[in-house]
């Protein structure tokens, strides 16, 4: 009996080496993968000029005053020069639900690191352009 | 204490620094082994919340509340939303009220897997830390799902709430919920009948519920005393859908001392709690009606409030969470905010309960208590 029992052990440890050995590891190998993110995510904005009619309700509902609308720019078409300040963003979606007019959205885009504090306060130019793809851009996928 | 003693006092200082105590500190009067005096201070965490929500609108307001506890931020800013509807006198529709519910239960199981883990960590049992947070990351998930943010989730608002249920978030709540259900009697058995715990715990912190009401303690620290006190019952809100579901308030009666709870029982109180939120979601879930899930008049109606005072108000993990909120006639914001969070009466017990104890005791005192630093520092 006692050799059964021995051998019962040595096979349940073998079961976990093995499993253990050919699982996926739970972890990600940030940043060259990342995980998929909800639809629904609150990462950075982006900004659609065509639909934006500079009526400034984003900036009125936005409770850290991260968002501005520089209505003396004439370089934009329409006057809307919107200005983002991501040092101040709290991603609380209330700009986004304030637009009635489909021009302001978040995207998937939650890492945001920058080597400067200048360099997170986001022009016209730039929040309407997503210079990489939300989920591909790392260019190297291992799942 | 006498002359004599205070001769080989030593004052030591728990906090800010000390790992266990992450933005708080007591300063312990210390003979030998055994704390004779404890002063507790607050004020590390002081966001000036009630001063900033004078600045905001009513529909801004939460996301300062849900900031005071991300543990449980969709019970934390329901108290305020509460008082404005209260003030604005509008009803939310059906759907909204059973969704805000499931949602409000599910948080609160969320803050309590933490408090386990965090509770354990303190006492030295890490398995009994990482496992329930394996668990939490489904229920994380699920708030991300829904909301598109894990902690800060800005959920409910005046009117009703902002994000619906879709077939993914009910396929990710379900299955957090059934993990947990699976685990649950496993985590109880590991805990409830380790005997390091159990000596541990077992004897400390006791105080009967005469105590417990005179320092204003609420939630899981009085209903472990045997006293079925909770908001959820007393007060049966009517934006919440409470009344939907068969259920008792959770109570822990130990027979070896009625009516007084040490902290083991308060860790079998928490258990309880847990399976009650999970029978309450379950009941509701099969109950959610079709509809709007908010009000555009209603919400509308909140942009400007009439000169008027309510009193919001919601059983926390932690216990009785309210703000008191006063409006002038046609104001954007309020004239004043008052809130009252639940870990202050049980951070200031901490006076009466460590003197006496032994200094190793006296982080289980506190974690048993299950206080929370943004809580009492507002």
């Amino acid at each position: 009996m006692g050799m059964i029992r021995v051998l019962g052990d040595i096979f349940r440890v073998l079961k976990h080496i093995v499993r253990q050995t050919f699982s996926r590891p739970f972890t990600y190998f940030y940043p060259f993968e990342d995980r998929e993110y909800p639809e629904r995510t609150r990462g950075r904005h982006i900004h659609i000029r065509e639909n934006c009619t500079a009526c400034g309700q984003c900036v009125r509902a936005c409770p850290v005053v991260a968002i501005r609308i520089d209505k003396s720019d004439r370089k934009y078409e329409k006057d809307a020069a919107l200005y983002f300040d991501y040092t101040r963003c709290i991603f609380c979606g209330l700009c986004v639900e304030a637009c009635r007019f489909n021009a302001l959205f978040h995207t998937p885009v939650v890492d945001l690191s920058e080597p400067s504090r200048e360099a997170l306060h986001y022009d016209p130019e730039r929040i309407e352009t997503l210079e990489r793809e939300p989920l591909e851009w790392r260019g190297r996928r291992f799942r | 204490m006498s002359p004599d003693i205070r001769d080989e006092a030593v004052e030591m200082w728990f906090g800010p620094q000390h790992v266990s105590a992450h933005g708080w500190a007591a300063k312990l009067t210390v003979v030998g082994d055994f704390i004779v005096e404890c002063d507790p201070h607050a004020g590390y965490f002081h966001r000036s919340a009630e001063k900033v929500l004078e600045f905001r609108t009513f529909k801004q307001g939460p996301l300062v509340l849900e900031r005071m506890c991300m543990l449980e931020a969709f019970l934390a800013e329901y108290p305020y939303i509460s008082a404005v509807e209260q003030i604005a006198g509008v009803e939310v529709p059906e759907r909204a009220k059973v969704l805000r519910t499931i949602m409000m239960e599910a948080s609160r199981i969320h803050s309590l897997q933490f408090w386990w883990g965090q509770f354990s960590a303190e006492l030295g049992l890490f398995a009994m830390t990482l496992w329930p947070w394996v668990d939490r990351e489904f229920f994380l998930d699920t708030f991300e799902e829904l909301t598109g943010s894990r902690h800060a989730v800005s959920f409910s608002t005046p009117g009703g709430v902002r994000y619906d249920f879709n077939e993914k978030v009910l396929k990710k709540l379900d299955r957090a919920l059934q993990r947990l259900e699976q685990h649950l009697p496993k985590f109880k058995d590991m805990l409830l009948r380790s005997p390091t715990f159990r000596m541990r715990t077992k004897g400390i912190a006791l105080f009967s519920y005469e105590d417990a009401l005179r320092w204003g303690l609420s939630g899981p620290n009085i209903k472990a005393c045997g006293v079925p006190m909770d908001l959820r019952k007393d007060w049966p809100d009517l934006n919440l859908a409470y009344d939907l579901v068969d259920w008792e308030v959770p109570v822990v009666d130990n027979p070896d001392h009625p009516g007084q709870s040490d902290a083991y029982d308060r860790m079998v109180q928490r258990f309880l709690e847990v399976e009650t939120s999970i029978n309450i979601i379950r009941q509701l879930l099969p109950q959610i009606p079709e509809g709007p899930i908010v009000d555009p008049k209603a919400r509308a109606k909140t942009n400007r409030l009439p000169a008027g005072e309510a009193y919001g108000r919601v059983e926390g993990t932690r216990g009785v969470t309210t703000v008191w909120l006063k409006t002038t006639e046609k104001a954007q914001t309020p004239y004043r905010a008052k809130i009252r969070g639940p870990c202050f009466a049980s951070y200031y017990s901490l006076k009466h309960l460590v003197p006496g104890s032994t200094f190793a005791d006296f982080i289980v005192v506190f974690g048993s208590l299950d206080p929370y630093p943004g809580w009492w520092d507002r």
